[in-house]
């Protein structure tokens, strides 16, 4: 029964496409493959479309081949993770856009671009995403032919910003904000173009903390590279670790036993309740609700130390390997988080009381930043954004890992769509962690809490999802049969989330934009790429670096 | 007009009024970590077999095998030091052990080195070590 959907979506593609459907398999339940003649992901996707309306796409990992690049466009339609693989030659990697009918892909066609050097045709604004603006070109960081530390070239000035289009008419104004920490103590920049206090239109760049993480990954062994993702995010380490050592199981095909799923519930769901505060708090913060962010931020404390006690550290908690966890659940701890969820579940329903009922909140969240559903589903936005607009998905329910499939748990929805929902979202979810938390310790099957894992991995991929606190999360793992993995794609979800930032921010006033900015709950050390969204496109450019872009980019229609 | 709410937030702020601060009176009062904390790794020299598998396994390059009276023996780093404790899991004779030890501040990189010869953050015997 649970292949047949697999084998629905394959057939759907099979039908349509014909010959052009080079090869196709199913790896495990909700895992689908097929590999398609060049040219032909298009049609694939939107056959699937046609017949699969909520389709939406995860994100596109690039490999290096050798003589071509490889494009594998994952996909979640109707309850499976369906990648769909095509290839381009290296030597001439032109191939054809999906965002007109996919809109949400269009920053994954832009990351594609700027790692691999893939020129995706009838793609609206092609440029840019990740590195820095005087990146020389032609380096393509993630093509096994490039290696870092060759004394690369700084060719241009840091950039200036500057859209001609956007000064057009006078009364509308250009106000750069960033990238030295607007709102939140991260980099990022937005142009936001402003007809008195309104928001027309705004640009995002992110970037500026890209570490280059997917290229480093290739050099350290499998079990180094969980401590190496764990840094891709500090607030959602154990999301991140949790999600890699699964693709690396997947692999090696390691059994993890049962004790280490459910201590891995434990802490991703602390993980969750402690980012959930820290946002709620910040959004205090943003609003002007200073008094409300102090104290959700010391009830945090608890999770902190709850943290610290299970793992040995507050915030790196370094608990998850491959094949398990690194530490028991002492009885006494556990006796601990006990304890102290009972204390959390009281804060956190009156803490639901003052974001429903307090006139503050009220006034600055209610009717702001509004995401509608099907906006929501065409842009492909995750976690509490999408729960916010009224999409019903979590990777916990729907693509069950670790020992959620067992345990009770309900996903929130509203329907409302704005700064008030998203926050919503996160307190229930809060609720719904502690339940998970004790559900779990009071549950917690004897045995092994981890097995011992070879260095080497056989040959393979696995792609693994999972449900940061910022919605779904994966990591792409392609191994060579070495000890090193061959190469690692990781989408984080604020990268998924970013594309809508334009959406919400369109009409409200620029008091508004702090509020939902923070709603996104945006972490872009995390994200570490993203970018604009424009409707001018193709006619933008940035002027000390057209001797980089030049050519390519005027020849964008 | 619209009928005036008190705010839930007032009580909390009004019973709050009366307790003492949650912070903590740092340097003053030093909190203390909790058993397991992974504080900075000590090393027993009279344990280690020259291995260099901690050496090799350390995610972020901290660890430096260097030559101690004939004998290769790991330098840490500290200030490349991640602590995962990959070295103390991963240590065939337990040579790396924890500790709860946090406060390892220091005005330089030198003081960030902890030596083989036991006593860390030690300036003076720089003749003994020799880099291999």
């Amino acid at each position: 029964m649970a292949s047949s959907r697999e084998d629905e979506t394959i057939n759907t593609l099979r039908e349509r496409l014909g010959q052009g459907l080079l090869n196709s398999w199913v790896s495990r339940p909700r895992r689908a493959y097929v590999h398609v003649r060049q040219g032909s992901h298009r049609e694939a996707i939107s056959a699937l479309l046609n017949r699969f309306p909520e389709t939406t796409i995860s994100t596109i990992t690039a490999l290096d081949l050798g003589g071509e690049i490889e494009l594998n466009y994952h996909l979640w339609c109707d309850g499976t993770v369906l990648t769909v693989r095509v290839t381009v030659p290296k030597s001439n990697p032109v191939t054809e856009t999906v965002t007109d009918i996919i809109p949400g892909a269009a920053l994954y066609e832009r990351e594609v671009f700027d790692l691999f050097g893939v020129r995706f045709t009838g793609h609206p604004d092609l440029r840019r995403l990740l590195l820095s603006d005087d990146w020389p070109s032609g380096q393509y960081p993630l093509r096994k032919d490039w290696s870092p530390g060759a004394g690369l070239p700084l060719k241009a000035p840091p950039s200036r910003i500057g859209n001609p289009d956007m000064r057009d008419a006078s009364s509308i104004v250009n106000v750069v904000v960033g990238p030295q920490h607007p709102a939140l103590h991260e980099p990022e920049r937005f142009l936001f173009k402003l007809d008195g206090e309104t928001v027309l239109d705004v640009e995002t760049r992110i970037g500026y903390v890209h570490r280059g993480i997917e290229k480093a990954a290739e050099s350290l062994m499998f079990f180094q590279n969980v401590h190496l993702v764990e840094r891709i995010c500090g607030i959602c380490n154990v999301a991140h670790t949790v999600c890699f050592c699964q693709a690396v199981e997947e692999i090696g095909r390691v059994e993890v036993p049962p004790r280490a799923e459910c201590l891995r519930v434990i802490i991703a769901e602390l993980n969750r309740i402690h980012s959930h505060l820290l946002l709620l708090g910040v959004a205090g913060l943003e609003v002007g609700f200073e008094t409300l962010f102090q104290y959700i931020w010391r009830d945090r404390e608890t999770v902190l130390d709850l943290v610290e006690g299970l793992t040995g550290n507050r915030i790196m908690a370094e608990y998850n390997t491959i094949g398990g966890v690194r530490r028991d659940i002492s009885p006494s701890i556990a006796q601990t988080i006990l304890r102290e969820m009972r204390n959390l579940r009281k804060r956190t329903s009156f803490y639901r009381e003052v974001f429903e009922s307090d006139p503050t909140l009220e006034l600055r969240t209610k009717g702001i930043g509004r995401l509608r559903r099907p906006e929501a589903l065409k842009l492909c936005v995750v976690g509490p954004v999408a729960r916010a607009s009224g999409v019903d998905s979590d990777i916990r329910r729907d693509d069950p890992y670790a020992a959620y499939e067992d345990a009770p748990f309900n996903v929130p929805v509203y329907d409302e769509g704005d700064v008030w929902a998203r926050l919503m979202v996160r307190v229930d979810e809060v609720a719904e962690s502690i339940n998970l938390i004790e559900y779990a310790v009071e549950n917690m099957p004897s045995g092994p809490f981890r097995v011992r894992v070879a260095r080497r991995q056989p040959e393979g991929e696995a792609l693994s999802r999972v449900e940061a606190p910022r919605g779904e999360l994966l990591h792409y793992v392609k191994s060579n049969g070495s000890a090193y993995p061959e190469r690692v794609k990781v989408r984080t979800p604020t990268l998924a989330n970013i594309i809508s930032f334009r959406e919400m921010v369109k009409g409200y006033y620029v008091a508004d934009i702090p509020a939902i900015l923070v709603s996104l709950d945006p972490c872009f050390a995390c994200t570490d790429r993203v970018a604009l969204v424009d409707a001018d496109s193709g006619r933008k450019w940035i002027c000390n670096l057209r001797d980089l872009r030049s050519d390519r980019w005027r020849k964008q229609p | 007009m619209a009928k005036v709410r008190i705010p839930q937030i007032l009580r909390e702020v009004a019973s709050s009024l009366f307790k003492r601060p949650s912070t903590r009176g740092y340097p003053i009062v030093k909190s203390i970590p909790p058993e397991g904390f992974r504080g900075r790794q000590v090393f027993h020299p009279e344990r280690c077999i020259s291995c260099g598998l901690c050496a090799r396994d350390c995610p972020s390059g901290a660890i430096e095998m260097v030559e101690v009276s004939g004998k290769r023996m790991p330098l840490f780093h500290l200030d490349r030091c991640i602590f995962c404790y990959l070295c103390v899991e991963n240590c065939p004779r337990n040579a790396i052990t924890s500790s709860t030890t946090y406060e390892m501040a220091s005005l330089g990189r030198e003081g960030m080195i902890m030596k083989p010869n036991g006593q860390p953050m030690n300036k003076e015997d720089n003749g003994e070590v020799h880099r291999s």
